[in-house]
């Protein structure tokens, strides 16, 4: 065998390999969203959404105090997330753009967003549970925040530094002042890329479970007071996937592919934005 | 190209807000250190931190607690996990952007990207309700039947294959972070200039060979930076682990010996725990997580702006 | 008969990032109603002297000017200039086409609002007259709430000049406006600044020296940062008294 058969052997070999990676990896994938799909469709019946628990053990019943809770959680974390998020990044990409000050806290932020999630669970128990002495909806809304915040920020930043920096001259030649150039001009052009950023930071906190374990805890009622635990869908998940009853396994599949479907449309309806505005 | 905010009063109180809302990511930052600090200062004061570190006791019984246990459980898990993860998804980069046709390299990559957007909660009851038993049943006997029979290595499979184990929590914290490491490592494959990949073709390279010689060099900062990031990663993940690994606090000897990690602790433990000690310590554990994926993500942030700047030439 | 000064520069430096001196010791009367063109090679400073005339320069830090620039007898460069007020008397059109992310309509009444101007039908009124002014008016008049991007190239520019007419400048400045378009295009736009000299005065800066012969009244070449010579633009470009000029504006320069 010469040389350059060798090498091609040996090319094939790697190449199948790669190959079979990518099939096995894909595979898994495949198999997780293929069961939670199979068995989340035999969970989803209208009760699912529109009865609340019914006492443990017994058949029936549905999960719409953990609809409720994560709406609301989700909601509030959003409302406090976005605007801190995009005033931060407009911070960064517009009167601090080039300072070192917009280099750190842009560092920050990306450590920020990978800071295990469960340790701002157990930061803002320290700060808002235990000297309440209670669990509840904005301990847990405010855990998400923390984790939101430092995404858009960082979207945010990235696509204002799109903006050709000649459309903000422009606008300070017709005599603009440096806000109005930013929230008339600089924000539009930016827009769709900062919604997108939004809607995948919301995808990435409505799956959150460990930050709202100890801060909005579970509730097996039906409540929307904030400033009481209230249950939301993942940490519900938790409880009834390692719950003893077959009816709590069947409502946790339920949840998870509810959630698992929401986030996925979130996540296709961020890319299918930006690629609709970025075509050109 | 800075621009000072120019005296007038919305300019102003614009330039605040913004500024304002920025710094909230520095006041995180050193408010969860400060408070992972003071929380945990009763158990630092009374374990110290070598103390701690290597202490494999867990008893709130006693109020003796140790870090160990739970350290090398993250470790062990998260290492496996990598190790399975890494070569995989290396492979399925490699695969979309140098072998597959062109009509499956868009629908792969937005494959992978999807399945990164999934919440671990569910990679971890998929973990529970699926690949546990199977674990139990097919592929454990197996390993403990052929690899379990050799001399050293053996000791690795002893034990009863229940599923719930740390091979299983790997198995599945492997399966999440495959997606993740492989858009990173297909981004940084990406960006390999095709003229340079073209002329390594011209002189007659085979396929594998410009992967291994061109493109793999060329990327290693990003795909470097992306190992780390999904080091990270996996440190810190609680969900998809907490179902399948038993939290118990022991060295496991086994694959197939229940364990914990520091995020299954926390996760499992937090709420009970009775005695202003254990809660310390707890948060002493917290406080360890911390700082390993703060170094991690660091190196990763150190290699990702180094392959930037590289690249950005 | 002799015409006005509207701006006099009276021995101008400028540096930048600190005390990189980009400009030294610059002269210059620019006329009213005229078209003053700046030339010279790339780097010269023509476009940094273009920039003063707004304080375009004051948007980035470690700036500094010396001397004076008399617009109508007033020192713009003083501290105490009300920067807002300065640019909306002094217009600019950039190299390539800024329309902003809104339609044609919204561009032109953009400038109008921050000049506080709201009611409705004045607005709708000086688009038109802007429009019309800018020659655009009959290109866009049945889709003036467009995106100003479906816009070619060439009647972006002239939104842009529309624009910058708009809230009705008494000097415009044109930083090589059409170096970015196709050769019809431009002798549009061309056209337009001879039009246009009969409202405001015009200062353009162009490596286009064609361009520059075919336009403006006054031309000023510029080279290294300094101003090498300023003169009636037929005098410039048949008779320069130095010897770089000519160099320059025969093409055997360099």
């Amino acid at each position: 065998m010469n040389i350059e058969q060798k090498r091609k052997i040996e090319s094939l070999v790697a190449l199948t390999l790669s190959g079979l990676a990518a099939a096995i990896g894909l595979f898994w994938l495949v198999y997780i969203l293929g069961d939670v799909l199979i068995h989340g469709l035999g969970a989803l019946h209208i009760s699912l959404f529109f009865n609340d628990p019914a006492a443990a053990g017994v058949e029936g019943g549905g999960l719409r105090n953990a609809f409720v809770g994560q709406l609301m959680i989700t909601l509030v974390a959003t409302l406090i997330g976005v605007p801190v998020g995009v005033l931060g990044g407009t911070f960064l990409a517009e009167y601090a753009r080039g300072k070192a000050i917009a280099r750190t806290i842009s560092i920050i932020s990306d450590i920020m967003v990978s800071v295990p999630s469960i340790v701002i669970g157990a930061f803002v128990y320290a700060i808002l549970v235990r000297p309440l002495h209670h669990f509840s909806g904005w301990a847990g809304a405010f855990a998400l925040s923390i984790i939101m915040i430092p995404v858009v920020l960082r979207t945010t930043e990235n696509m204002l530094s799109l903006v050709p920096w000649t459309l903000r001259e422009a606008a300070f030649a017709l005599g603009a002042p440096y806000y109005k150039v930013i929230i008339q001009i600089v924000y539009r052009g930016a827009a769709t890329g900062i919604l997108t950023g939004i809607l995948l930071s919301i995808a990435r906190v409505a799956g959150e479970t460990a930050p709202l374990l100890f801060t909005s805890f579970n509730n097996n009622f039906f409540s929307t007071d904030m400033n009481r635990p209230i249950a939301s869908l993942t940490v519900t998940i938790f409880q009834y996937a390692m719950g003893p009853y077959k009816s709590w396994h069947s409502q946790a599949w339920g949840a998870a592919l509810v959630i698992t479907l929401f986030i996925l449309l979130l996540t296709i309806a961020g890319r299918l934005i930006l690629k609709w505005r970025y075509k050109q | 190209m800075a621009i000072a905010p120019k005296k007038n009063i919305p300019e102003l109180l614009f330039y605040s807000l913004t500024a304002v809302a920025s710094f909230t990511v520095i006041i995180f930052i050193i408010g969860i250190i400060a408070v992972l600090l003071k929380e945990s200062s009763l158990a630092i004061g009374k374990f110290g931190v070598v103390g701690f570190l290597t202490s494999t006791a867990w008893n709130p019984v006693t109020g003796m607690f140790g870090a160990a246990t739970t350290i090398y459980g993250t470790f062990l898990t998260t290492g496996l996990a990598l190790l399975f993860a890494i070569p995989t998804a290396i492979g399925i980069a490699i695969f979309v952007t140098e072998i597959a046709p062109n009509y499956l390299k868009a629908p792969i990559g937005i494959a992978i990207e999807l399945l990164a957007a999934i919440p671990s909660i569910i990679y971890g009851m998929w973990g529970l309700f699926t690949l546990a038993p199977i674990m139990s049943k097919y592929i454990e006997p197996a390993l403990q039947n052929s690899i379990g029979k050799l001399p050293l290595v053996g000791i690795l499979f002893e034990g009863t294959p229940m599923g719930i184990d740390l091979l299983t929590a790997s198995v599945i914290l492997a399966i999440m972070i495959i997606p993740f490491t492989a858009s990173i490592a297909r981004d940084s494959f990406n960006l390999t200039p095709s003229v340079v990949k073209e002329s390594a073709y011209a002189i007659g390279a085979t396929k594998w060979e410009v992967v291994k010689n061109v493109v793999l060099p060329y990327s290693k900062l990003g795909v470097f930076g992306g190992v780390a990031l999904s080091l990270g990663r996996a440190l810190g993940e609680t969900m998809a682990v907490a179902f399948v690994l038993g939290n118990s606090h022991k060295i496991a000897t086994s694959l197939f010996d229940a364990a914990s990690t520091i995020t299954v602790s926390l996760a499992n433990e937090f709420t009970e725990a009775d005695s202003d000690i254990y809660l310390s310590s707890l948060y002493y554990l917290a406080l360890v997580l911390f700082v390993m994926s703060f170094i991690i993500l660091a190196i990763a942030k150190f290699f990702l702006l180094k392959a930037e700047k590289k690249y950005s030439r | 008969m002799t015409p006005t000064t509207e701006i006099e520069v009276k021995n101008l430096d400028f540096y930048y990032s600190g005390d990189i001196h980009a400009l030294q010791k610059i002269s210059l009367p620019i006329y009213k109603y005229k078209v003053t063109a700046l030339i010279g090679p790339s780097g010269c400073g023509k476009t940094t002297l273009l920039r003063c005339f707004n304080r375009m320069h004051d948007l980035y830090p470690k700036h500094r000017y010396e001397g004076e620039i008399l617009f109508q007898d007033k020192n713009i460069l003083a501290n105490d200039i009300d920067l807002i007020n300065l640019r909306s008397r002094v217009g600019m059109v950039f190299q390539k086409p800024t329309p902003f992310p809104m339609s044609i309509a919204e561009n032109i009444a953009y400038g109008l609002r921050l000049k506080g101007i709201k009611n409705k039908s004045e607005l709708v009124g000086r688009i038109e007259e802007a429009l019309k002014h800018a020659a655009l008016w009959t290109e866009v008049r049945d889709k003036l709430n467009a995106s100003a991007y479906d816009l070619s190239g060439g009647q972006q520019q002239r939104l842009v000049i529309a624009r910058a007419l708009a809230v009705e400048p008494e000097v415009l400045l044109f930083d090589e406006p059409t170096s970015a378009l196709d050769p019809i295009s431009t002798a549009k736009i061309e056209e337009l600044v001879v039009s246009l000299k009969k409202d405001v005065t015009i200062i353009i800066v162009t490596h286009n020296m064609q361009q520059a012969a075919r336009v403006s009244d006054m031309t000023g070449f510029l080279y290294m940062g300094d101003l090498i010579e300023y003169g009636s633009t037929e005098k410039i470009f048949t008779n320069p008294d130095n010897k770089q000029t000519d160099d320059y504006i025969t093409g055997r320069f360099g």
